[in-house]
């Protein structure tokens, strides 16, 4: 078991202009759980199999462990990897898959059929180890792709979207026992997905990646309520978070007849700009319909049971904006109708070129 | 997996019945010559050499002929000894040099992969006309003519492009991710090869190795300019059935029938991957 | 954790290290190429030394007026051979001959080729057995398959289309002397036809389904689903059966010898390149100059061909 460390890491493809990892620094500490998270395209898999040895790291370095790996074949990193269509070896056994590792290792026969029946125990597969992977059911492969990595009790697990060939329920489930199964093997895991629901369920800490360049690095709780950009802003939570710029003037935004006067440290901020409008961001559970505040047009409702987004269509100079607002479940609200709605808690504020506007939190807090 | 091609859907019942006659009728059609030349081979002279006939007295005598052996004539044995040594070590040859080749043009692909193919390929576009007479002036040379291994070294490049190219094919069907996934748990070079790429691609050599076989088997152009007395191959002792004097017609229906047999055979047995070879290499 | 980098000397600063890197990077990747290319290099060699090298050689020997029987000496002629080439008109025969049979057969077979595809494509009683009949012509030694069409189908005594042409009271035809080139032509093409048909068929069986279906649930007719969405599917594996076949085709040797012979109604230019040399006129210099010809020829039309292969080739990178 071991801590990561991607230092400076960059990784320009051949034919390309602009580095699909660019000069990445992350500490993945022993034991955790790191999700790797952002739009396709971002270079999420990239940064995965540059640690992998797959992908070269052409300038920069990862380490495994406090061992420099960069120059590192795959083979001796002592890495695991679970591969988005899980890669299962067609003409050999679920047992021959998951002892293919320590075969490779010169573990003795006896020794790999005790290994291999114990991570089949853990991941319920021993019904099923003498049969070809083309006869098993997703779930399955899934599972037999978790057991090829875990018989080898590697230092870190690398997971590529392991889970999006499965069904949505099923996505769900596993995702729990995923998450069960690396707290109770303590292993460092790499976990790469752009399910930004399954980012923060499971990870410890979550990476936001954007065109090559890490966004920021912490826990969901925190990249939640405090997102450090725009991007991580509109990224994280689903729905989204309302963005819309607005006017500044003399320490207050207005958004058509709400007032919001700007906290210290972000008047502070705007002066320093010198900002004639902001990005002001607020949560859809942090807008509530009342008499107050400003009014729009209801265009959609969608009704989740427990709950349910209001989607108000609102004048903003010259165009119209939507804004979502959370409300509980079974709302008279419907299409059509005008409401109001005002700001009840943490509002967000961000320079239109992107970064957050309040004053940094002290390191180590939060 | 047949996907009809519009030609079912909306037709009336008996149409499909004729499309289907059809199709048996074009099928006997161009099967006829090979059945006709079959039947042939087990008349008398007097019979084949007559107007056609379908029923007649079957005999064996014309096989009896055509493999008893006349001092001082390459016999059907030695002839068939040579082609299969010929056809064997020259296929063993293009296998073991065009698999490394396949396997660095589709796996770890060499940055020019793409013009090395075409350079294999683009040797097939020369004719060997344009080479035939320095190939026989070297061999003449070096005393290789008239001798298997001129034949062995030829039919190894005349099959090389092909088999790279069919191979290579082969090989891009293996999954990247498979190999990846044999390089993390730890296997090397060879660790990959003997568990990952041959299990997937053995059917694959076979089908190449097959077309090989039957190219070579069946060359006649560079076996009559470079080989025809001694060490010669199947297709010359063919023609060798042929006489100007007296009948020879059945002779040369057995004798065909058995140079034709094994290829026939093979071919059968691997039809299907090896059009896939052949096509999917270009198409994916 | 940044504190703990057992690997590297305390005072190894990050640029050292990375300069360090850099320098095994740079090994490795010089490593890495060689890699890469070893396993190419056999085939490579063996191809070039025994598929180009002679080429250079019939160059110098087409600048060469030179005969082996009777030996005279190799004397130096510069393009004379070429000049001759011009107003050889056997020469010229050869060549409109080699046109003629490859561009025929090649159509042809590829159009027969095309029409029993699609018969095939469709399920019914013996399908596979009616394919495995149909490829068998493709697999015969051309040898024979130019032996038995001459002596058994076209022949004038004992072949069986004179036997049927005489039960319809037609008199027998000599075939291969009346019509020499189109004898070989049908044999080309019987025996090409399968192979087309194959490629034909693997992408026939390749089309994607739900389109089809698709088309049809759009309301478009038979007709409309093959000429709009078939033959546009179909266009790749078309230009690859077409390439194929005359990389084969335009060197036919085999049918020519046993079913005429040769002659200037049937001998295309490699047959004549061997009548000329080794086949009895042992002027190796003009016939060097000729296949010389013949490559450039095959040079343009490989050029074609190519450009053909690259769009088939497109967009695939396994790199
Ligand atoms: N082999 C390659 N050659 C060139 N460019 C590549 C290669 N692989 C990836 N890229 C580019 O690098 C960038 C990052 O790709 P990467 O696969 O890491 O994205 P990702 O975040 O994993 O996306 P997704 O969620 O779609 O899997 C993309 O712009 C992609 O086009
Ligand atoms: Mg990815």
């Amino acid at each position: 078991m071991a801590e990561v460390r991607y230092e400076g890491a960059t990784r320009l493809y051949e034919g390309t202009e602009e580095p699909a990892v660019n000069a990445l620094d992350l500490d993945i500490v022993d034991g955790e759980l790191l999700v790797l998270v952002g739009p396709s395209g971002s270079g999420k898999s990239t940064a995965l199999r540059m640690l992998a040895g797959l992908e070269s790291v052409d300038q920069g370095g990862v380490y495994i462990g406090g061992r420099d790996v960069t120059l590192v074949p795959p083979k001796d990193r002592d890495i695991a990897m679970v591969f988005q269509n899980y890669a299962l070896y067609p003409q050999m056994t679920v047992a021959a898959n998951m002892g293919f590792a320590l075969k490779q290792q010169g573990v003795p026969k006896e020794e790999r059929v005790r290994q291999v029946r114990e991570a089949a125990r853990i991941l319920d597969l021993e019904p099923y180890l003498d049969r070809k992977p083309k006869n098993l059911s997703g779930g399955q492969r899934q599972r037999v792709a978790m057991g090829r990595a875990i018989v080898r009790r590697p230092q870190v697990f690398l997971m590529d979207e392991p889970l999006s060939n499965l069904d949505a329920k099923l996505r769900v489930q596993t995702r729990t026992e995923l998450a069960d199964l690396q707290a109770r093997l303590g292993v460092t895991t790499v976990y790469v997905t752009h399910d930004q629901v399954e980012a923060m369920t499971m990870g410890h800490r979550v990476a936001v990646l954007k065109d090559g360049f890490l966004q920021q690095v912490a826990a969901p709780k925190e990249l939640y309520s405090r997102p450090a950009n725009l991007f991580v802003a509109g990224f994280i939570g689903s729905p989204a978070m309302n963005l819309i710029t607005v006017p500044v003037e003399d320490g207050v935004a207005s958004l058509n007849d709400l007032s919001l006067p700007l906290p210290d440290d972000v008047r502070a901020e705007v002066n320093r700009r010198g900002l004639k409008e902001i990005v002001f961001g607020v949560r859809p559970e942090h807008l509530e319909l009342g008499q107050e505040g400003t009014s729009g047009e209801v265009a959609v409702v969608e009704e989740l049971g427990s709950e349910a987004y209001v989607h108000v269509r609102i004048a903003h100079g010259a165009e119209t904006e939507l804004i979502v607002v959370r409300v509980g479940g079974e709302t008279s609200v419907t299409r059509g109708d005008f409401v109001n709605f005002g700001v009840t808690g943490a509002n967000h504020y961000f320079d239109p070129d992107g970064d957050r506007l309040d004053a940094k939190p002290v390191p180590g807090a939060g | 997996m047949s996907s009809d091609t519009g030609l079912v859907v909306g037709q009336k019942r008996w149409t499909s019945w004729a499309l289907g006659l059809l199709a048996w009728a074009v099928g006997l059609l161009f099967f006829f010559p090979i059945f006709w030349m079959v039947l042939n081979g087990f008349k008398e002279e007097i019979d084949a050499n007559s107007s056609p006939q379908l029923f007649f007295d079957p005999t064996l005598d014309r096989y009896r002929d055509v493999t008893s052996e006349t001092p001082g004539l390459l016999g059907f044995k030695e002839a068939f000894a040579n082609s299969f040594w010929i056809v064997l070590i020259s296929t063993i040859l293009v296998m073991i040099l065009a698999v490394p080749a396949a396997y660095s043009l589709a796996i770890r692909p060499v940055r020019k992969w793409r013009d090395v193919l075409f350079f294999f390929i683009s040797t097939k576009f020369l004719p060997i006309v344009g080479a035939i007479l320095p190939l026989w002036i070297i061999a003449r040379d070096l005393d290789l003519l008239n001798t298997r291994t001129v034949l062995i070294i030829l039919y190894t490049a005349m099959n090389l492009p092909l088999a790279v190219w069919m191979l290579r094919s082969f090989f891009m069907e293996v999954p990247r991710e498979l190999i990846e996934a044999a390089q993390i748990d730890g296997a090397g070079l060879r660790g990959q090869l003997t568990s990952v790429v041959m299990p997937i691609v053995a059917p694959g050599l076979a089908a190449t190795a097959l077309l090989c076989v039957i190219f070579a088997w069946n060359e006649f152009f560079l076996a009559v300019q470079l080989n025809p007395v001694d060490g010669s191959t199947m297709p010359i002792w063919v023609t060798s059935n042929v006489s100007t004097r007296g009948n020879f017609l059945a002779k040369l229906s057995a004798a065909s029938t058995l140079a034709t047999l094994p290829v026939v055979l093979a071919g059968w047995v691997a039809q299907k991957r090896m059009i896939r070879g052949l096509a999917m290499g270009a198409i994916k | 954790m940044t504190d703990t980098q057992p690997d590297t000397a305390p005072d190894a600063g990050p640029d050292t290290r990375d300069e360090e890197r850099a320098e095994e990077r740079r090994h490795l990747e010089r490593r890495e190429k060689w890699i890469r290319r070893l396993p190419l290099l056999p085939a490579l060699l063996f191809t070039i030394v025994i598929t180009q090298v002679p080429f250079v050689f019939s160059l110098f020997y087409s600048l060469t007026d030179w005969k082996i029987i009777p030996p005279t000496p190799r004397t130096f002629i510069g393009f004379d051979n070429f000049t001759d080439l011009v107003d050889n008109q056997f020469f010229r025969d050869a060549a409109w001959v080699s046109v003629v049979m490859t561009a025929s057969a090649v159509l042809l077979s590829l159009i027969l080729g095309t029409g029993i595809a699609l018969l095939l494509d469709r399920k019914f009683f013996g399908q596979g057995f009616v394919r495995t009949l149909l490829i068998t012509p493709f697999l015969v030694m051309p040898v024979v398959a130019g032996l038995v069409w001459k002596n058994q189908v076209f022949s004038s005594q004992y072949g069986v289309i004179n036997w049927l042409l005489n039960l319809v009271g037609i008199d027998n035809v000599e075939f291969v002397t009346r019509y020499p080139l189109w004898s070989i032509v049908i044999v080309l093409v019987w025996e090409w036809t399968p192979f087309m048909m194959l490629i034909i068929l693997a992408g026939l069986q390749g089309q994607p389904t739900d389109v089809l279906e698709a088309a049809r649930v759009d309301g478009a007719t038979n007709r409309a689903i093959f000429f709009q969405i078939t033959l546009p599917h179909l266009k790749p594996y078309l230009e690859l059966g077409t390439l194929l076949g005359s990389i084969y085709l335009i060197q036919v040797f085999d049918q020519i010898e046993v079913i005429t012979g040769g002659g200037p109604d049937s001998s295309n230019i490699p047959f004549f390149v061997f009548q000329r040399s080794i086949g009895g006129g042992w002027d190796f210099g003009a016939a060097s100059a000729m296949s010389i010809v013949v490559v450039i020829a095959s040079i343009v039309l490989a050029n074609l061909g190519l450009r053909v292969l690259s769009g088939l080739l497109e967009g695939e990178d396994p790199a």
